[in-house]
């Protein structure tokens, strides 16, 4: 996955917690190295999620290949992606109409 | 082999390595710093045998895909903003895997020989505030080694059952990296 771009970006499936007004949105791509331990423990420790939502995240972003873990402003995404490259998470944003 | 991360009763974590794998957790963590410094090949003496075989400082940027994978495009469709991005963002990226790096090998410079069979097991000392640290350094490792390996999701490489194939020596410290990363994350969040 690192050495291929998505090809395809379809409307995300937005969680019904993250706010439907938000114009743009952090998308956590799934790859074939970071473990799902990481990827969980990653969204219940940065974005305070409870571990149940960050195992349904982590689940989406394996078998459906991404998942949208936050919504807002652009610079909070920005933050977010940043954060999670910092991880070592794929993480893209983007506005919501797209 | 070396046994998992634990918790222990101060909120610590440590684990037992044989020497042998405390030096090659080192030699990859230099690597890693070598590469995150300047993203340049630098010159290395002949004497570690690792740096061939793992070639992690061998590209450049940004062509380099460990590089693109360490620090990937924000925008997918916007060459614009994920140049600005970047600009923004990827020296302060560099400098915290950098000081994470650095605290795997403070810890392992400080491993000490175990009690019992102090020849062939060392213990390696986590404090707590240290442990996202070394989850994150050991995912940058695993991102480089996995991405010089070419790994693919539900893949196994064509090469896995060639005995004369020197990535399989690689493939197998890839899967060490990710046990030991993973017993820490279960010993962090149990």
């Amino acid at each position: 996955m690192t050495t291929a771009a998505p090809v395809e970006l379809d409307e995300p499936d937005v969680d019904e917690a993250v706010a439907p007004q938000s114009p743009w949105i952090t998308i956590v791509w799934n790859d074939p190295i970071n473990l799902m331990s990481y990827v969980t423990y990653v969204f219940t420790s940065y974005f305070g999620y409870s571990k149940a939502k960050a195992e349904k995240l982590m689940l989406d972003v394996h078998h459906k290949g991404k998942a949208v873990v936050s919504a807002g402003s652009r610079e909070e995404m920005e933050r977010d992606v940043e954060a999670m490259h910092g991880y070592g998470l794929w993480a893209t944003l983007q506005r919501t109409d797209d | 082999m070396g046994t998992a991360f634990r918790r222990r009763r101060d909120g610590s974590y440590s684990a037992t390595l044989h020497p042998a794998e405390i030096d090659l957790l080192s030699s990859l963590v230099g690597q890693l710093l070598e590469l995150l410094a300047d993203g340049e090949p630098q010159a290395t003496g002949p004497t570690d045998p690792l740096e061939h075989v793992l070639d992690l400082a061998s590209s450049e940027p940004p062509s380099d895909p460990v590089l693109q994978r360490l620090f990937p495009d924000a925008y997918v469709d916007d060459d614009g903003s994920a140049g600005d991005f970047r600009r923004y963002t990827e020296r302060g990226l560099r400098d915290v895997k950098q000081r994470n790096a650095l605290v795997v090998l403070g810890a392992l410079e400080q491993a000490e020989p175990a009690r019992r069979d102090p020849e062939s097991r060392h213990v390696v000392h986590v404090e707590a505030a240290d442990a996202e640290a070394w989850m994150r350094a050991l995912t940058d490792l695993r991102l480089a080694l996995g991405t010089r390996l070419g790994l693919e999701q539900d893949v196994e490489p064509d090469w896995v059952d060639d005995a004369d194939e020197p990535r399989r020596y690689v493939l197998g410290v890839y899967e060490w990296l990710g046990w030991l990363q993973d017993t820490l994350v279960h010993a962090v969040t149990r």
